[in-house]
């Protein structure tokens, strides 16, 4: 579940495991704004490609940092990887 | 870009945090109980109603609210309490609950584990069924009491046990703890403040410890005692309730704490919006740091 704390992107886990039980995840403002493309259709790379044309990025540093953000996300099943 | 449990410093006044008795009503008359006046069906008809309490729920939700805590009276005595529950969860609040334990059932620690709270808070007043059922007056609520606990424990569902020291238990309080100890995982919490009544009845006070058992009890355990000098050697800093912490009573009054209900706004006439950002800053509080003289003012003349 996506919070919006005083200006905060809060991810709360609503089915949480045992060992989240008191956690949250605070995604800091890139995060946010990419969290916020994952849409389930478009791919990752469709997703930098998006945020690169909206923002002055290096696309190497960006692809990097989603990467480990997506991880992130798998490991607390905020998203599922998908086929294509 | 992904970090845990950390949130940047909140505004200086900001809804993080609310205490919510969602009702009054009880299956135990609890001899030192604060609500215990308002358990009674006149004042329970005029509780909050399901689609109320939900209704302010959104409206925290959208404030931006992360901390809830339902109590009570017990607030598993209310039909609707699981609606309410997984209506909280689903909404993203960290959800703590206060309960005497003894309505909790396996299918409701079934539950709680499928939508797991912040954690569960339960009174354990003592140790023997005496004792316990003397401050209850519940026949058979200590071993409910002890079954809620085994469940949820089961479930490894986030636990504190907590006592509230008076005359009738202080003798049971350390093997309270013990117990709890015992347990592992769960958490110890002692309680010292009797409160009066609602309706102002001073009841509850007939059952509070003088300071001198108060010492003596502290003076048997470590931890207690290192707790006692923390709260005495320091001074109490000024009371910040209304910044980021706010309570709502059973009939939707928005006010500044549990222990404050002087002043209410509420709300169900008004939103929580204006209550929180408008009313709470006028309300007083004997413990709110002094207001700042200010150095100039407007002032308005009338010929």
């Amino acid at each position: 579940m996506q919070r919006d704390v005083a200006g905060e992107c809060v991810l709360v886990p609503i089915r949480r495991t045992l060992t989240e039980a008191n956690s949250i995840y605070v995604l800091n403002e890139t995060g946010a704004a990419l969290w916020n493309r994952i849409d389930g259709r478009r791919t990752a790379q469709e997703i930098i490609t998006d945020f690169c044309g909206e923002y002055e990025v290096a696309v190497d540093q960006l692809a990097k940092d989603f990467t480990s953000l997506l991880d992130d996300l798998l490991s607390i099943r905020a998203v599922e990887e998908m086929t294509r | 870009m992904m970090t845990q449990d950390t949130l940047t410093p909140l505004p200086e006044r900001f809804p993080y945090a609310c205490q919510w008795e969602v009702t009054c009503r009880c299956n135990l008359r609890c001899v030192m109980c604060y609500t215990d006046c308002f358990n009674r069906p006149v004042a329970i008809r005029q509780e909050l109603s399901t689609a109320e309490i939900l209704r302010i729920m959104d409206e925290l939700a959208e404030a931006g609210t992360l901390e809830l805590c339902l109590t009570g009276g017990e607030p598993l005595s209310r039909p609707d309490f699981f609606n309410l529950y997984e209506h909280a969860i689903s909404c993203g609040f960290l959800v703590t609950v206060f309960s005497n334990g003894t309505l909790i059932t396996e299918a409701h620690a079934d539950r709680f584990a499928a939508l797991l709270p912040h954690r569960i808070e339960i009174s354990l007043h003592a140790v023997t069924r005496e004792t316990f059922e003397d401050i209850t007056l519940g026949q058979g609520s200590y071993d409910r009491c002890l079954q809620a606990i085994r469940f949820l424990l089961d479930r490894q569902i986030p636990l504190v046990l907590k006592s509230t020291a008076m005359t009738l238990n202080h003798s049971e309080i350390l093997a309270v703890k013990r117990y709890v100890e015992s347990l592992g995982t769960v958490k110890f919490k002692l309680g010292e403040e009797l409160r009066p009544e609602l309706d102002g009845g001073t009841g509850p006070y007939q059952y509070a410890l003088s300071e001198q058992d108060l010492v003596e009890l502290n003076q048997q355990d470590a931890d207690l005692q290192r707790d006692a000098c923390r709260r005495d050697s320091v001074e109490p800093p000024p009371c910040r309730s209304g910044m980021h912490r706010f309570h709502i009573d059973a009939y939707g009054q928005l006010q500044l704490c549990s222990g404050n209900r002087r002043q209410s706004y509420d709300l169900r006439t008004g939103s929580f919006h204006t209550g929180f950002f408008e009313a709470l800053p006028t309300f007083a509080c004997d413990w709110k740091a002094p207001e700042e003289p200010a150095l100039i003012r407007l002032a308005t003349h009338h010929a």
